[in-house]
Order: C-alpha cells, then sequence, then structure tokens
C-alpha cells in the first residue's frame, strides 16, 4: 500500500476565481489527444449564476481527472487498463479495456467518460498528457489557458503556490486546497473563492474509497482458503459422523440381531 | 419422426411460443446492439454507466443462490431430505447464470476483448473477483447438472466419474459461490461518494451474500411451486417445509446486520429523512424481510405452499428491490442525473429472461430435472384453484 | 455542469485524417519539403512550424504540430506578444477550421437560381476567366464604380486593395463601420492615430471597460492581461447592460443602460474637471481646447446623468475619483465594437478625453503604428489610376471625417438598393459575410438581387457564397502564405504548415491571377507567395528561411513619438478644429439616444468566446462545446409576462422576424435582451451549424452615426412574445 500514497512527480493548480469558462482547455483537449466528437475528458464545473440582479455572482473551473495518489479507478479496474505511473499520472491503456464501466463508477470524482457513441467504445480520460510531458510541454489545457486559470508543475511547487496563495489572500479565497486530502489527495489541486459544494466539487474524505476496497479484496483469498477448508472438514466431519451413526446403528442392529438370534437358539 | 415433432409443438404450453417470440425479438436488438454500440441503443450516461442490465444480473445472482445454498446443504451438511431439490434447482441456478453471462456480454463496451479478463486480470477489483467466480461456477453448475443430461444419453457411462468427484466439485462451488455472492456487494465498497448511505456499508458483501442465501431459498420454493402447477411436477411439502424453516432466520440475521451496521455507521438519522430513498430501503426491509419472517414462522405457512410460495416472492421481491436499489435508485451522481432504460435495454432484457424461462421449460419437458420428485398430472380446474392441489400431494 | 447544445453527426479528427491525407500525397508535397529544409520537420515529415492563427483579426501566433503530412494540434506560440504562448478556444479549434468537410476545396460556378445552393465544380481558369469577364463587361458597360469591392480585415487586404484601387473602382466596404469606426474616428480625432496601443504593465491600478467583453470577445494577450491585472489586485469596473463573463470577473459591474456611456463618461468628466482632479501640467503641455471642455460638462454632474444612466450619482462620482486618485495607472479603455448607438462616436471621444486628462499618456497608453511598417519593403507597382466617381456610402461628402479605407458599409448597401447616385452592378467579396454581418438581412439579400454579378473568395460555404455565382476557394490560414505582419519590433510570418487541400489557393496567388486576367498584371510584380515574403524581407537583410524557422524578424526599432501626436495641432485634441469645421460639436455633447417604445426591449448584440462572428459556427470543436444561442430575457420581466426559460419565442422588429428558445437569467438588464450573434445561417452548405439558432442581423434596423459613420448595432428594439 506505501507505493500509493507516494507523492505525485507532477501536479494542476486551478484557480477558479481566474477561470472565464472560454473553453479553450477543452477544445485544446479534446485536439491534443484526438478525443472523439462526443465525448470529452475535461469539463467545466460552475457556481450557475447565484444571487439577485444587480448583485451577481458566477464561478466556474475546468475539471478532469484529479489524478489520484491511491486512485479507485486503478484499484476497481477488472483488468489492469488503469495504472498509476511512478510520476503519479493515472494512465489508461486503451488496448486491454474490455469497457465494464466499474471505472467510472468507482471514481469518486465522476470523471472517467466513456465514448457512448462509437461501436467499439473506450473509456474517455485525461493522462496529464504524458505524450505532451515527455516532449517537455505543458499538458495541453494548462498550456493555453489564457488567463492561467490553469498552472501545471512539480506537485510540490503547486502546493505550495496553492497555500501561499489563500494565506496571502484569505479575503479573496476559502481557506481550503481541494484536492491535498480529499479521497488520500490528488495530484489536481483547487482553489476557490466560493465554497467547493457551490461549485459542484463532490464531498470527499480524507481517505481514498479504493482503501476500503482493497481492505475486502485483499482479505478475500484468504476467506476463499478458509471456506475450502472448512467446507471439507465440515463434510468430512459430518460424513464420519453419519458413517459412526450408521455403523452404530448396524451395530447395535446387529447386537440386536444376535441377541434375537441368541434369544431365538 | 416429424408427426411426434408435430405433436409436441401442439402440446406445448401456448406460452412458451410468446416466448420464443420474445427471445427471437429480444437478441435481433441484441445484435444491433452489437453493431450500433451503446450509446445509440442504451441510455447509459458517464452519470449512470451502469443500467438495468446490471441490476438484473445482481438480482439473477441473488436469486440463482438457491443452487450454492441447496448443494452446501445437501452435500456438505448432507441434509438428504433435500437432495430431490437440487437438480431443478442447479437447472434454474445455471440459466440464471447462463443469462447473466449473456447479458454481461451486452454489456461489455468491449465484449470483443472479454478474455482479457483472464489476460490482464486486477486482483484488486471486486469485479474481477465476481467474472472470475461466476465464469469457474457456471462450470461446475453445469458439471453439477451434467447427470441429468447424460442420464438418458449414450454417455452414461460418465456419470460414474462425474459421481466421485461431485464432493470436492461441490465444495469448490460453494466457496466459488460464497465469494462471489459477496463480491457482489464488494463492488460497491468503492463506491462511498456515489449510493445513498442507507445502503453504503463496508458489510455489503455480507449483506448481499447472507441476502443471497434467503433469495436462493425462496427462489427454489416459489420454483418449485410454480414447476408443481406447470409442470405437475414438484418437491415434496416436507422437502420445501424444511427449507423454508431457514428462512427467518437468515432473514432476522441479515436484518440484525442491517440496522446494526446503520446504528454502528450512526446513519440511522437517515432512515425516516431521506424521502424516496426512506421508502425504498423501508419497502426492500418490511416487504423482503419482516413480513416473510413472520409469515414462515407458522408451521402451517411452510406448509401451504402457496401461503410459502407468496412467502418466497415476498423474499425475491425484497432482495431484487436491494439489488436494483443498490445498482441504481439509489445511485446519486453530483450532476443530479437521472436513467430511465431505453425501450433496447429492456427488449434485450426481455428477450434474454425469456429464453432463459424457454429453455427451463424445455429441459424440465424433456430431461429428468424432477426425477427424484413426485410426478403429478394436474386438470385444468387445478391450475386455477391451487388450494386443491394440497388434497392430491403426497 | 455547462449544458452543450445536440450534437449533429460529426466527423471525426481521425476520419478526416484519411481523406485529406489522400488529397495531401495527389501533390508535390512542397510545404514538407521546405519546412525540411527549414530544419522544422524531420525525416517522417513531423515536427512543429510556428505561424499564425486566423481564427479572428488578433492573429495569434502559432506553433503548429505537423504529423504525417497532417496538422495535429496547434499550441500560442510563446515569441508571439498577441499569444505569449496561449491560444484561445477558437485559435484551438483551428485544426477543424481547415479539416471542416463543409471546406469548399474546388472554384464553383452557380447553376441554379441565386440561394438555391446549386454549384458546379470549375477549373480556376474558367472561374476566373468567368470572374474577370464579368467585371471587365461591368466595367466597360456601367464604368468601374459600378463594381463595387468588399473585404475584412486581413493580412492580404493589400492585394484586395491593388484589385480595386487599379481597376478604378472607389466603392469599398469593409467591416469597419459595423465594428469600430466610432473608436477609430475618436482617436484620430484626438490623437491623430487609429488605436493608441493599451500597456497593462504591473502598475496598472484601475480600468474602466466601457462594454468590452474582454472575457468573452477575446483578444488572447488582452484578455491574458486583464486576467493578470485582476489576479493581482488591479480594480475593473465594466459598463454592460449584461452580467457578462467580463462582468463575473470585475470589480465592479455597471449595468448601464444602453446608449448613456455618453452621459457617464460626461459626468466623469464633470467630476475630474470640476474637483479639479486632473493632471494640470499634461492638459497644459500637451493638449488643446480644455476651455472648451470645461464649459461643456458644467451640467453634466453626476446627478444629472444618474436618472439617465440610472447608475447613482455616488457611484459615478466615486469612480470619478477612484480613477484620478489611480491616475495615471489608471485606463478607460475606449472598446472594440463600439458601434452601439447613433451618439458612439461622442462616447468613444469623451473616453479619449478621460485619459487625456487623467494624463495617462505612455503609462497605460501609447502610440501605436498600427499594422503596417515603414520598413518592410513591396512589390513595385504603379500609382492607382484616379476615380472620379463618387463614393456610393457617402464618404467624404455625407461622412467628411470618416477615412476612406473605413467607409460606411451599411450606406454603400443602401445606395446600391437606391441606385442613388448611380447603380451598382457587380460585388467582389473576399473574407467577408455581408449577408450576416451587416444589419437588416433582407436588406442585403434585396442588394444581392440587383447585381449583375457576385464573385466570393471564402474557405466555406458561408452565407453570402451561397447567394453568390463564382466562389472561389482559398487555402485555409494553415496552408497558405500571407504577407508579413508586424507587431511591435518584430514582423510575423504565417506560413503554409501542411499542402492546400483540394484546389483551394492563397488569396496572394488568387488576386494576382484576377489582377493578370483584369489586365492589372503591373500590380502584382510577384512570382509567387515566397517572392512576395522576399521583396518584403529584402530591406531587413533577412532570408525568408530564417524567417519561417523562427516565424519572425526583428524590425529595426521604431521612433518613440514620445509626445507628439499627429493631429493638426500636434497635440491632443480635446477641442477637435476638424469637427467643427465640418460642423459637428467639437468636444463631446450629451445626444439622447432613442428609447424602446413601451413593451418593447433594446436587441443587444456581443460576441461568444466560442465563435467568431459568422465564421465559424460551423467548426465541428466548437460547436461541440458551445451553448445552445438563446434570446437572453431578465427573469423577473420573464415572469411578469408569464415567459419561461425554453421557451419558444417570436422576436419581432421593425424590419424583421425571427423565433429562438428563450434563455431566462438575472444576467440581463429588464429593458434588454440579448440575442448572440452569428447563428441563423441561411447557407445550407454549413451542414453543422445550419438550422441553428436564429440571426440578430435580421432583426437589425439600419441608423448609422452621423459622425464616425458606424452602425447603431444596439439601437433595435423588439417585442418578444411566445410563439
Ligand atoms: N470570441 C470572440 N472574440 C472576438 C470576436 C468574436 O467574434 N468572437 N470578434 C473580435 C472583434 S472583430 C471585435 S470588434 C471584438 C468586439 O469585442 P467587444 O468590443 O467586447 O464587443 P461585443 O462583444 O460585440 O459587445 C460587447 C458588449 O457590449 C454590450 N453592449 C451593447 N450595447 C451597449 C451599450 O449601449 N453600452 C454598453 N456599455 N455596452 C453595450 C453587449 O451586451 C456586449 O456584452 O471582439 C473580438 N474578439
Ligand atoms: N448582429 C451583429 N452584427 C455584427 C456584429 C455583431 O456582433 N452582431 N459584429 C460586427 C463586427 S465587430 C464585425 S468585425 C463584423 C464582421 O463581419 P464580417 O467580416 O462580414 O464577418 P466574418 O464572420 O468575420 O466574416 C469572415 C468570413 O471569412 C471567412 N473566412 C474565414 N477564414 C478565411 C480565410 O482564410 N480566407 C477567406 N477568404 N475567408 C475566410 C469566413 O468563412 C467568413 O465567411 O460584423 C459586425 N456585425
Ligand atoms: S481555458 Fe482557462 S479560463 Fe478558459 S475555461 Fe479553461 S480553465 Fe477556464
Ligand atoms: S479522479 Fe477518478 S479517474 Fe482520476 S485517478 Fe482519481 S479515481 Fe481515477
Ligand atoms: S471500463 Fe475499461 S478501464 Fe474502466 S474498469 Fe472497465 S476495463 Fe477498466
Ligand atoms: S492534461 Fe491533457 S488530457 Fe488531461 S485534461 Fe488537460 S489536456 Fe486533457
Ligand atoms: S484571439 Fe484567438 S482566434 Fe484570435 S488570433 Fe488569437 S488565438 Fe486566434
Ligand atoms: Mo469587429
Amino acid at each position: 500500500m506505501a507505493e500509493h500514497s507516494k507523492s505525485p512527480r507532477y501536479g494542476f493548480l486551478i484557480d477558479a476565481s481566474l477561470c472565464i469558462d472560454c473553453r479553450s482547455c477543452m477544445v485544446a483537449c479534446s485536439v491534443e489527444n484526438k478525443v472523439s466528437m462526443d465525448s470529452t475528458r475535461i469539463w467545466i464545473k460552475e457556481t450557475g449564476i447565484t444571487g439577485n440582479y444587480p448583485d451577481l455572482k458566477r464561478f466556474t473551473a475546468p475539471y478532469h481527472c484529479m489524478h489520484c495518489k491511491d486512485p479507485s479507478c486503478v484499484s476497481a479496474c477488472t483488468v489492469s487498463a488503469l495504472t498509476r505511473t511512478d510520476d503519479g499520472i493515472v494512465a489508461y491503456n486503451k488496448d486491454i479495456c474490455i469497457g465494464c464501466r466499474y471505472c467510472m463508477y468507482a471514481c469518486p470524482f465522476e470523471v472517467p467518460n466513456y465514448e457512448w457513441d462509437e461501436r467499439f467504445p473506450l473509456v474517455v480520460k485525461c493522462d496529464m498528457c504524458f505524450s505532451r510531458l515527455e516532449e517537455g510541454q505543458q499538458p495541453a489545457c494548462a498550456a493555453t489557458c489564457p488567463t492561467n486559470a490553469i498552472r501545471f508543475g512539480r506537485y510540490e511547487t503547486m502546493l505550495a503556490e496553492a497555500h501561499r496563495l489563500i494565506t496571502e489572500h484569505p479575503d479573496k479565497y476559502v481557506q481550503h486546497v481541494y484536492g491535498e486530502t480529499e479521497n488520500g489527495g490528488t495530484a489536481t489541486l483547487y482553489i476557490s473563492p466560493v465554497p467547493f459544494e457551490e461549485l459542484g466539487f463532490p464531498e470527499a474524505g480524507t481517505t481514498s474509497p479504493a482503501y476500503s476496497n482493497r481492505l475486502v479484496t485483499e482479505g478475500t483469498p484468504m476467506v476463499a482458503g478458509a471456506m475450502l477448508v472448512g467446507l471439507s472438514g465440515t463434510y468430512l466431519t459430518i460424513k464420519h459422523l453419519k458413517e459412526e451413526a450408521a455403523k452404530e446403528r448396524q451395530e447395535a442392529e446387529q447386537t440386536k440381531a444376535s441377541h434375537t438370534e441368541e434369544d431365538g437358539k | 419422426m416429424f408427426r411426434k415433432l408435430l405433436h409436441e409443438l401442439r402440446t406445448m404450453p401456448k406460452f412458451v411460443y410468446l416466448l420464443v417470440a420474445l427471445t427471437a425479438f429480444g437478441l435481433t436488438v441484441g445484435v444491433y446492439r452489437m453493431y450500433a454500440g451503446l450509446g445509440a441503443t442504451t441510455n447509459l450516461s458517464k452519470e449512470f454507466p451502469w443500467g438495468i442490465w446490471i441490476s438484473f444480473d445482481l438480482a439473477t445472482v441473488a436469486l440463482s443462490g438457491g443452487a450454492f445454498t441447496l448443494a452446501a446443504l445437501v452435500y456438505v451438511f448432507q441434509f438428504e431430505a433435500l437432495h430431490p431439490a437440487v437438480r431443478p434447482t442447479v437447472l434454474a441456478g445455471l440459466l440464471g447464470y447462463s443469462s447473466v453471462l449473456v447479458i454481461l456480454l451486452f454489456d461489455l463496451g468491449r465484449w470483443d476483448r472479454f478474455y482479457n479478463v483472464f489476460a490482464h486480470p486486477n486482483f484488486s477489483s471486486a469485479l474481477l473477483e465476481v467474472s472470475w467466480c461466476i465464469a469457474a461456477y457456471s462450470t461446475i453448475l453445469f458439471y453439477e447438472l451434467s447427470p441429468v443430461l447424460l442420464e438418458k444419453s449414450r454417455w452414461k457411462w460418465m456419470l460414474n466419474v462425474i459421481k466421485k468427484y461431485t464432493i470436492p466439485i461441490v465444495i469448490v462451488g460453494v466457496t466459488l459461490s460464497t465469494m462471489h455472492q459477496s463480491s457482489l456487494g464488494t463492488m460497491f465498497v468503492i463506491m462511498s461518494p456515489r449510493l445513498h448511505p442507507l445502503w453504503y456499508s463496508m458489510l455489503l458483501p455480507v449483506f448481499f451474500l447472507v441476502s443471497s442465501f434467503a433469495a436462493g431459498i425462496s427462489m427454489i420454493i416459489a420454483g418449485a411451486t410454480v414447476s408443481y402447477w406447470l409442470f405437475g411436477r414438484s418437491l415434496k411439502r416436507k422437502t420445501l417445509a424444511t427449507l423454508s424453516w431457514f428462512l427467518p432466520w437468515i432473514l432476522a440475521f441479515y436484518l440484525v446486520l442491517k440496522f446494526g451496521e446503520l446504528v454502528i455507521a450512526n446513519e440511522t438519522g437517515g432512515l425516516l429523512s431521506s424521502g424516496r430513498y426512506s421508502t425504498l430501503f423501508w419497502t426492500e426491509l418490511v416487504v423482503g424481510a419482516i413480513i416473510p419472517i413472520i409469515l414462515f414462522a407458522y408451521e402451517r405457512v411452510r406448509y401451504n405452499r402457496l401461503a410459502s410460495m407468496l412467502g418466497a416472492f415476498l423474499v425475491m421481491g425484497g432482495v431484487i428491490l436491494n439489488r436494483f436499489d443498490v445498482t441504481w435508485f439509489a445511485m446519486k451522481s453530483v450532476s443530479h442525473q437521472t436513467y430511465t432504460p431505453h425501450w433496447m435495454e429492456v427488449a434485450i432484457l426481455v428477450g434474454v429472461v425469456s429464453g432463459l424461462i424457454t429453455v427451463y421449460t424445455l429441459v424440465a419437458r424433456y430431461f429428468p430435472v424432477y426425477e427424484e420428485t413426485i410426478a403429478y398430472k394436474p386438470s385444468p380446474r387445478e391450475i386455477i384453484q391451487p388450494e386443491d392441489a394440497r388434497l392430491v400431494s403426497v | 455542469m455547462t449544458h452543450y447544445i445536440t450534437r449533429r453527426s460529426f466527423l471525426k479528427l481521425s476520419a478526416a485524417a484519411a481523406g485529406t491525407l489522400a488529397i495531401g500525397q495527389l501533390l508535390p508535397p512542397m510545404v514538407a519539403q521546405a519546412a525540411t529544409d527549414a530544419g522544422l520537420l524531420n525525416a517522417h515529415g513531423d515536427g512543429y512550424i510556428p505561424s499564425m492563427c486566423e481564427m479572428c483579426v488578433w492573429r495569434c501566433g502559432l506553433i503548429a504540430k505537423v504529423k504525417d503530412g497532417r496538422v495535429v494540434k496547434l499550441d500560442g506560440n510563446p515569441d508571439h506578444p498577441h499569444s505569449k504562448g496561449h491560444l484561445c478556444v477558437r485559435g484551438q479549434s483551428g485544426v477543424m477550421n481547415t479539416y471542416d468537410p463543409d471546406r469548399v476545396l474546388d472554384p464553383l460556378i452557380r447553376v441554379g437560381q441565386r440561394g438555391e445552393g446549386k454549384f458546379r465544380i470549375a477549373s480556376w481558369d474558367e472561374a476566373l476567366d468567368l470572374t474577370a469577364n464579368k467585371m471587365l463587361a461591368i466595367k466597360d458597360t456601367y464604368g468601374p464604380e459600378a463594381m463595387v469591392f468588399s473585404s475584412t480585415h486581413n493580412l492580404s487586404q493589400p492585394q484586395f486593395e491593388n484589385i480595386l484601387y487599379a481597376f478604378g473602382s472607389p466603392n469599398y466596404g469593409t467591416q469597419r463601420s459595423l465594428c469600430f469606426n466610432a473608436m477609430i474616428v475618436a482617436n484620430l480625432m484626438t490623437y491623430g492615430m487609429e488605436e493608441p496601443e493599451r500597456i497593462y504593465d504591473d502598475q496598472l491600478e484601475y480600468v474602466i471597460l466601457t462594454g468590452r467583453n474582454l472575457m468573452e470577445a477575446i483578444s488572447t494577450s488582452e484578455t491574458s492581461a486583464l486576467s493578470d491585472g485582476i489576479a493581482r489586485g488591479m480594480k475593473v469596473v465594466y459598463l454592460d447592460p449584461r452580467f457578462t463573463k467580463t462582468a463575473a470577473k470585475a470589480t465592479e459591474w455597471l449595468p448601464i443602460k444602453p446608449g448613456t456611456d455618453l452621459a457617464f463618461h460626461l459626468a466623469l468628466l464633470n467630476v475630474i474637471v470640476t474637483e479639479d482632479l486632473y493632471n494640470h501640467s499634461f492638459v497644459n503641455d500637451y493638449t488643446v481646447g480644455f476651455e472648451h471642455l470645461a464649459q461643456e460638462i458644467e451640467t453634466y454632474t453626476p446627478e444629472w446623468a444618474a436618472p439617465i444612466t440610472e447608475i447613482s450619482a455616488e457611484t459615478i462620482r466615486r469612480i470619478a475619483r477612484e480613477f484620478a486618485a489611480a491616475a495615471p495607472h489608471a485606463l478607460a479603455h475606449n472598446g472594440w465594437r463600439t458601434s452601439n448607438f447613433i451618439n458612439s462616436f461622442h462616447t468613444q471621444r469623451a473616453i479619449t478625453i478621460l485619459n487625456t486628462l487623467v494624463g495617462n499618456w505612455n503609462v497605460a497608453l501609447r502610440a501605436s503604428g498600427g499594422e503596417s511598417s515603414s520598413a518592410l519593403g513591396a512589390p513595385p507597382q504603379p500609382p492607382y489610376p484616379r476615380s472620379s466617381a463618387q463614393r456610393l456610402d457617402g464618404v467624404p461628402s455625407r461622412y467628411p471625417v470618416v477615412p476612406l479605407k473605413l467607409g460606411v458599409f451599411q450606406e454603400l448597401r443602401e445606395s446600391i438598393l437606391s441606385g442613388e447616385p448611380y447603380q451598382a452592378h457587380g460585388w467582389f467579396i473576399s473574407r467577408q459575410n455581408p449577408v450576416m454581418s451587416l444589419p437588416d438581412r433582407a436588406r442585403t439579400l434585396a442588394a444581392f438581387e440587383k447585381m449583375d454579378f457576385i464573385a466570393t473568395v471564402d474557405i466555406i460555404m458561408n452565407d453570402t457564397a451561397w447567394f453568390s455565382d463564382v466562389v472561389l476557394p482559398e487555402a485555409s490560414y494553415l496552408e497558405r502564405y500571407d504577407p508579413l505582419s508586424p507587431v511591435g519590433d518584430r514582423v510575423f510570418l504565417r506560413q503554409p504548415v501542411i499542402e492546400p487541400q483540394g484546389n483551394a489557393k492563397s488569396a496572394l496567388w488568387i488576386y494576382k491571377q484576377l489582377g493578370e486576367r483584369l489586365g492589372l498584371g503591373d500590380y502584382f510584380q510577384y512570382e509567387d507567395e515566397e517572392d512576395y515574403i522576399r521583396q518584403q524581407l529584402a530591406p531587413l537583410g533577412v532570408t525568408l528561411e530564417e524567417v519561417r524557422s523562427k516565424g519572425y524578424a526583428e524590425l529595426p526599432p521604431a521612433d518613440d513619438p514620445g509626445f507628439e501626436w499627429n493631429t493638426p495641432s500636434g497635440k491632443i485634441e480635446i477641442y477637435s478644429e476638424t469637427l467643427a469645421n465640418v460642423n459637428f460639436p467639437a468636444v463631446p455633447t450629451w445626444q439622447a439616444p432613442p428609447e424602446p417604445p413601451q413593451g418593447q426591449f433594446y436587441l443587444l448584440t456581443g460576441k461568444v468566446a466560442q465563435s467568431t462572428q459568422f465564421g465559424t459556427q460551423n467548426n465541428q470543436l466548437l460547436h461541440k462545446y458551445s451553448d445552445e444561442p438563446r434570446l437572453w430575457i431578465n427573469n423577473n420581466i420573464a415572469a411578469e409576462r408569464n415567459l419561461a426559460d425554453g421557451d419558444w419565442v417570436e422576436v419581432t422588429s421593425e424590419v424583421g422576424q425571427v423565433h429562438i428558445h428563450l434563455q431566462v437569467t438575472p444576467a440581463i438588464r429588464p429593458d434588454c435582451v440579448y440575442l448572440p450573434p452569428g447563428y441563423g445561417h441561411l447557407s445550407k452548405g454549413l451542414t453543422t451549424a445550419f438550422g441553428i439558432g436564429a440571426s440578430d442581423s435580421v432583426l437589425h434596423v439600419t441608423y448609422s452615426d452621423p459622425i464616425s459613420g458606424s452602425q447603431a448595432l444596439s439601437q433595435t428594439f423588439v417585442t418578444v412574445r411566445k410563439a
């Protein structure tokens, strides 16, 4: 389990105070990753327009895979199509996936998407643009964002920057870095001027659901073994008891018979 | 030969024709689903990636739990009296599992790669456990059922070999089913953010296992009673009564677990205040557990075919609702999306279920499924008035 | 979660691959060869090529990722001051502009009725011969002035202008009078330059945006700069009858009554002058006519402006004080599409004077040479023939201060309709969609009906092309060279990153071919596109190859004009003699705009981030991530009138009627409705966009600002009722 909590190498810092809902990140992602026209790897979360005219407010923030430190999707995937790399990227192997869509339900952030309109569909999920990272480029969404609402870099740097911003501007930001501890911590970090629930972010505890899952699934082989032994034991014991009983009965009957015989003699 | 066939067709119960038609239609839609993909044929979405098919699968597996419950009781715990129930139950179980496998294949986005379940397993996945167990267990069910098919055939000699290994195979089978019945619950252990707290629990695997005992036994009872009227073949009342004796105990244990867990998890507050969810939760338990516990506590009920069948239906209804709740009705989405199945999803499901009933009917008609059971030829009148049936039963 | 509009049958990016690759392979891989020579592509033909975006007129620098002869991704070029590494949402979708399955890839000649959409494919020779012959026939019969030319802002525009001026026609329609005439003319009258550059440095403290919706009507670098400023605590006051995405980011949103920005700014001037908050030395040293202003604005108090603008007097006074206090690190933004009301010119003048009074010159604003550079060479060409004909758009006779190159497009159309002072017979259009961009679409179509011949250069079957006789397919901006683009101290290159698809050709090629057929070869003295650019680069002493690999060349530093202005007085003209001479108010003066009659609404227009004007709605990527275009109405008004979100409504103006779904929102003034522009296309050749939304151009009534010639796009009043 140690490997799961390993700190990611890269991280996003997304600032909801800066996002203007222009969707450049969405188009950039779709083009970079040839995302099918009916699907997307990235969304915009929004508060909607709140307040009464003319005292109105509106906040938005882009939303993609959080790249969990202990990813539930990886834990859940039936086959090994989802994995967490050493850099903390939660990657998807499209050649293995069987399309069970368990990952979609397992993800506590409701991230994985699906190519519903394809005949042979695949899961659609952010992979941190790792092919761009390999070429020394920023992920497509972060690179293009005209307002720098999406920043990308070393995880530690992003985390430190998040804390710096919220501490230095207590009037501007909610005092919480979403993703620092949520579901065991994620490589995607958020700061926001409004509470995260208002942006439509899921509430989350500090351990990943994957942890509970492992508690159960990792115990399963042992339980199975114990059952095999137990059931065999039960069978043999009962069989033995029954045979004993039968023998006893037989013996009893025999004795009874012999007695009768004897009696008859 | 031809005349014989014609005669068979003529004497075939009329509902079989309807079933065959529904099956054919369902499978046609199924072929279209494979051709056109999931988006065009289902109402599944990002927020509801699983739909009525998975709900059906879970309910069916639970109901098919009769097979392993009975196998355990008969072979491991050696309740010889229940032996006559084994064959029909195993047949129902096998067909149940087969339909689950067929539906799963329709459900898999990449059904063309189902073998990756074996080629690239992920051992921390509950779904992997489920798929392996179900695959292995279906094979075992087939093994357990093979005598029925072999007895009348040329390969009769194989029976000896098969019988020789029955016990170890059954033990493995029981283990596998325990595993997957519970793993089906484990699948939802990871969904804490999605599943309503009235259902969510770390104990879900235990809930699923225990409720599958109850569902399985009820299925045997109900199945036997239904086939009693349909085919005139059934289990002895004594056998059924023995079986139903277990029900109140299992269900009571289930209730204790469920409420105990809610108390410990401090979720009792939601029992009455969760609106729709409260209603669903209580329906499940009142219908599926509390009423049946009361019913089956009475010996009169246990020995009455109609009453025990009704009781069994209540339990099954409760468990089915539970599986639908866990997979669908009690599943929340942050975006507040909802799901209602596409007609094609329903058509495929109806097709598969019809196919299942058709096969059951045919096998029960032509193979010695109820060989060790009583034979009874019903008159139409008795079909209409089942309570009279008890007069002639042994 | 954002709701995206229903998707239509989509092209897959990967599917387009196969199709276009096949076409690409038929042509000699010249682009690939040249790019390889420039060191941009590797032996496999993969690599990164710098070029420039043209999804809008901002021209951000881009870097195209090319793989197997296909452009697969565009990124912002960090070296380009307009992108600084970023591309806006439209820029990102550029791949789909090029691979749009609806691209016109062959010259087309109309065979059916106009507007029926029946064309046949023709060779370039045939299409160009036909076009040239028609134009020459019109010239012979009615004189060259009977040919009308129109085109919107683009890099090959100098060559387009060569055709029309060499041909001898004075009739030139540009988008400018629909866009920024008010701002440009006001700047010319005040500063003697079209548009000073805005400086968003770290010290800028205070910005007033008058309907400049920078977070949606995006200019990447300026949008970024504003956002950066807001992030570091800069104050932004935003005037707009709508709560736009800019309003959501602004420190303060003022839902001003439409058309009353002038009153607001006059009141700011009043406070700054009467409270003596202005920069005396700057005003003394660098301006003329302050006294006239002081006198004029005496009565324009905040208390006077409050009921007009519906912004409280305290707010206005406070903003004036804050603005002056922040000066010189304070900027009153002119806005860009300033064509809102017939008083917009005065509004613009008031804004320029507001900047002047606080003396922010060379701090928040500085001189800008515009889009041309004297350091660049050009192919030689003879002088243009003199045209004695009057311009149809009334410049300069009716619009004495409007520069010829701006013109008054909507008046040009009116003259086509009236046949006065003479009848036009032919129309050559490039890179423009007047059927959609001019107000009152029915009138534009009627003007088309008067034409003997219409030719359009475009990349897709836009609505204007749909009604044309000949459609000439230009290569997309990723497939062609354009003349160089100077920005600051650099000159940037647009170069092809892939081979043109089909038979599409660059505008430089098309204009030259047409020019030669019109007997105007002397005006097109370049072999090909590369030769054109080499001639431009000649004085700089850099080779085209260098520029190709770097994407730009350095320009010799331009002289800093410092504190001199190209006005008659050489100073900033608060009082404009030029205006006075033609009997226009020489200092900004209040002019009440018309108001909607009881029960009617102001119809507002304004950009959405995911489309540019009327030409990108067919882009499937943008379509995918766009909201459904609906008519915004204030929630309280909707409730009063029993209208619900999603209702299908009938919107009627004096000149037209459309039907559309309603969007009930608190984000708009109760007296306004808003319709996103760019939808309601007539062309069925736009398979993605056709049938979506409704066109506000159908509703717009034609009114021109008498001074700048700006079309008053917010001055249309409509009724809304459930259909
Ligand atoms: N995404 C995108 N960006 C673009 C363009 C595009 O098409 N799409 N086009 C580019 C071009 S050519 C231009 S000219 C610029 C234009 O950019 P902007 O100058 O920002 O112009 P618009 O978006 O047309 O309108 C801005 C706002 O004016 C408001 N408005 C209407 N009437 C009035 C009024 O009387 N007073 C005030 N204060 N506000 C009023 C409208 O509600 C609207 O929100 O954008 C450029 N950038
Ligand atoms: N109702 C309403 N009317 C308006 C406005 C509004 O907001 N609402 N805005 C006004 C403003 S600010 C402006 S600037 C004008 C703009 O008005 P126009 O310039 O008429 O409109 P665009 O849509 O920019 O037209 C550009 C055309 O160029 C085509 N095109 C794109 N790329 C290329 C290329 O590479 N080569 C060639 N040859 N063609 C290409 C597009 O397909 C499109 O048809 O509209 C004005 N009119
Ligand atoms: S690109 Fe940046 S500003 Fe635009 S929607 Fe994405 S995160 Fe928000
Ligand atoms: S956010 Fe969801 S999809 Fe992404 S790593 Fe975490 S669990 Fe997996
Ligand atoms: S859909 Fe694919 S990636 Fe997701 S859990 Fe199933 S196999 Fe794994
Ligand atoms: S990192 Fe890449 S894959 Fe992930 S959302 Fe951004 S652009 Fe898409
Ligand atoms: S602002 Fe956007 S569309 Fe315009 S040139 Fe820049 S990237 Fe392209
Ligand atoms: Mo414009």
